[in-house]
């Protein structure tokens, strides 16, 4: 068996060290037997479900739940893991996000998804947000967004992928990533302008 | 408020947002990287020992599975059993070797009588 054990831990910063290995090699050394590459998987993939399901979930500790479940279909999919079908931080984003959907789901059972975005929803939020003032104001305002325009916002103003990438995540055109991240910006950013009225702010 | 004249201030603050939120990716909790590779031993350690199970399985698949492994138990038991306890109406082979009369075999020496008498 190889041993990459000589290879930095990429959850310590050391991975840039080791481009040579892909996603899809260190997944295929993981299924024949190499703990190794668990690790080295686990610092480069983990960190970017983590990230996603924090900004979904708005939650530290239920966007670690969904990152260890996401990361565990990761194991346990392994074996049957064709090359070249997909990107494997692909298929991940795609778990995670299903995983946080499905969290919210539980939680508010009578939530619609894809309700129709209000026109200007930012008084009626107001309140909402004050009760959330211990959160970062994006993340306050990101809580208030539709589900499909959250997606698309996080995937693509934080995560910073292409959208063609979110496009494949989502399962949906390109021009309707382009559309939903617009909508969800202008909501954002009626949310945060609302907030800051309401709490007395200067703009600019 | 006045989206009109705002808008470009907006959408400053927003990105300025996102680039704080960009910086928070690096964040990851220690804890969480244990869960998980905690995870991937546990699942690297039991598909081993599922590895294992099929290569046996795979060598038993040779010769039949497990009807195969039993019948060939079976046949094998039931040869050193006939071995030792062979049934009446079969000729006991063994017969020729541990059951023979000694004075049978004294005599087919041919020798005199006096012979043992002397000996002792």
């Amino acid at each position: 068996m190889e041993d990459l054990t000589s290879y930095p831990n990429e959850a310590h910063g050391g991975f840039s060290a080791v481009p040579e290995l892909s996603d899809e090699e260190l997944l295929g050394r993981f299924a024949d037997g190499n703990a190794a590459a668990a690790r080295l998987l686990t610092g480069r993939l983990g960190p970017r479900s983590y990230s996603v399901a924090l900004r979904m979930l708005g939650n530290q500790a239920e966007a670690e739940d969904v990152t260890q479940e996401a990361m565990m279909r990761l194991w346990k999919m392994a074996p049957d893991w064709v090359p070249g079908q997909a990107q494997i931080s692909t298929w991940l984003y795609r778990v995670t996000l299903n995983l946080c959907l499905d969290l919210r789901r539980r939680k508010r059972p009578d939530a619609l998804e894809n309700v129709a975005e209000p026109e200007d929803e930012s008084a009626s939020v107001v309140d909402r947000m004050q009760d959330t003032e211990r959160k970062d104001a994006l993340q306050a305002a990101l809580d208030q967004l539709p589900d499909r325009q959250r997606q698309a916002v996080v995937l693509r103003h934080i995560e910073e992928l292409s959208n063609p990438e979110i496009a494949g995540i989502m399962d949906i055109s390109v021009e309707a990533v382009e559309s939903l991240t617009a909508r969800g910006k202008r909501s954002l950013a009626a949310l945060l302008a609302g907030r800051r009225d309401e709490l007395g702010y200067e703009h600019g | 408020m006045n989206w009109g004249t705002n808008m470009a201030d907006h959408d400053k603050e927003l990105e300025h947002l996102f680039a704080q939120a960009r910086d928070a990716r690096d964040v990851f909790p220690d804890n969480l990287a244990v869960r998980i590779e905690t995870d991937a031993e546990a699942v690297r350690l039991a598909r081993s020992a599922h590895k294992r199970r099929r290569t046996w399985r795979d060598r038993m698949n040779v010769i039949g599975g497990w009807h195969g492994v039993s019948g060939l138990v079976a046949a094998s038991a039931a040869g050193i059993w006939i071995g030792f306890s062979a049934p009446a109406f079969l000729p006991d082979p063994a017969d020729y070797f541990v059951s023979q009369d000694a004075t049978y075999l004294v005599a087919d020496l041919n020798l005199d009588e006096n012979y043992l008498e002397d000996a002792e």
